[in-house]
């Protein structure tokens, strides 16, 4: 699955280890799912849409 | 948040030391009983058994691990190497199991099937978080 998360990140200058934190996940969790190795949960994918202020369609894409 | 800020990896750190420190404990109390009296019928099986409980103890403590973890990706890695390491421990002890019978290999004592688990596993755990570094 496709994310923004890297750009997301980017646009608040956090680095992967900041998000870990937000999301208390470790840091290795935030590398995998922006690299795509890894998918999220649901409840996670809700978690992350709440901290960067949008929905789960606008920072994941089923798409490719 | 590291490995060592996680509660959940703090207390089945914690688990895992209790249960070792029982089994060394049960180990040296099993043997020395063995050798100093030499027990039999149902005080010699209790005492033969002792030792393999706080092991059982630690296959819980990973369970209850499992259950805690608030973290899906590690739950997962964990997952996933439980898999191999059973897997590996299947596949080495079967491939054993034949040679023994065909060509007289050495016997593999049922007591090394776990520390050989927590070994394969442990290697399988290296290799998927270099694959997720």
């Amino acid at each position: 699955m496709k994310n923004r998360l890297r750009v997301l990140r980017a646009e608040r200058e956090w680095s992967q280890a900041d998000l870990a934190e937000r999301l208390q996940v470790s840091r290795q969790s935030v590398n995998a799912i922006e690299t795509g190795k890894f998918d999220s949960s649901l409840p996670l994918a809700f978690k992350l849409a709440r901290l960067f202020g949008t929905n789960i369609e606008a920072i994941f894409s089923d798409e490719g | 948040m590291s490995c060592m800020s996680n509660p959940a990896v703090r207390r089945y750190l914690v688990r895992f030391a209790v249960a070792m420190a029982l089994y060394a404990g049960s180990l040296v109390l099993s043997v020395w009983y063995f050798v100093q009296f030499r027990p039999t019928g149902p005080l010699a099986w209790l005492l033969a058994v002792l030792p393999s409980l706080p092991i059982i103890g630690q296959l819980a403590v990973f369970g209850m691990y499992l259950a805690e973890e608030k973290d899906e990706f590690m739950r997962n890695l964990q997952i996933q190497s439980l898999i191999w390491g059973i897997g590996a421990t299947l596949s080495v002890t079967v491939v054993w199991g034949f040679l023994e019978s065909f060509v007289r290999l050495q016997h593999m004592n049922l007591i090394l099937v776990y520390p050989l688990y927590c070994v394969l596993s442990g290697i399988s755990l290296g290799v998927l978080q270099l694959r997720y570094r």
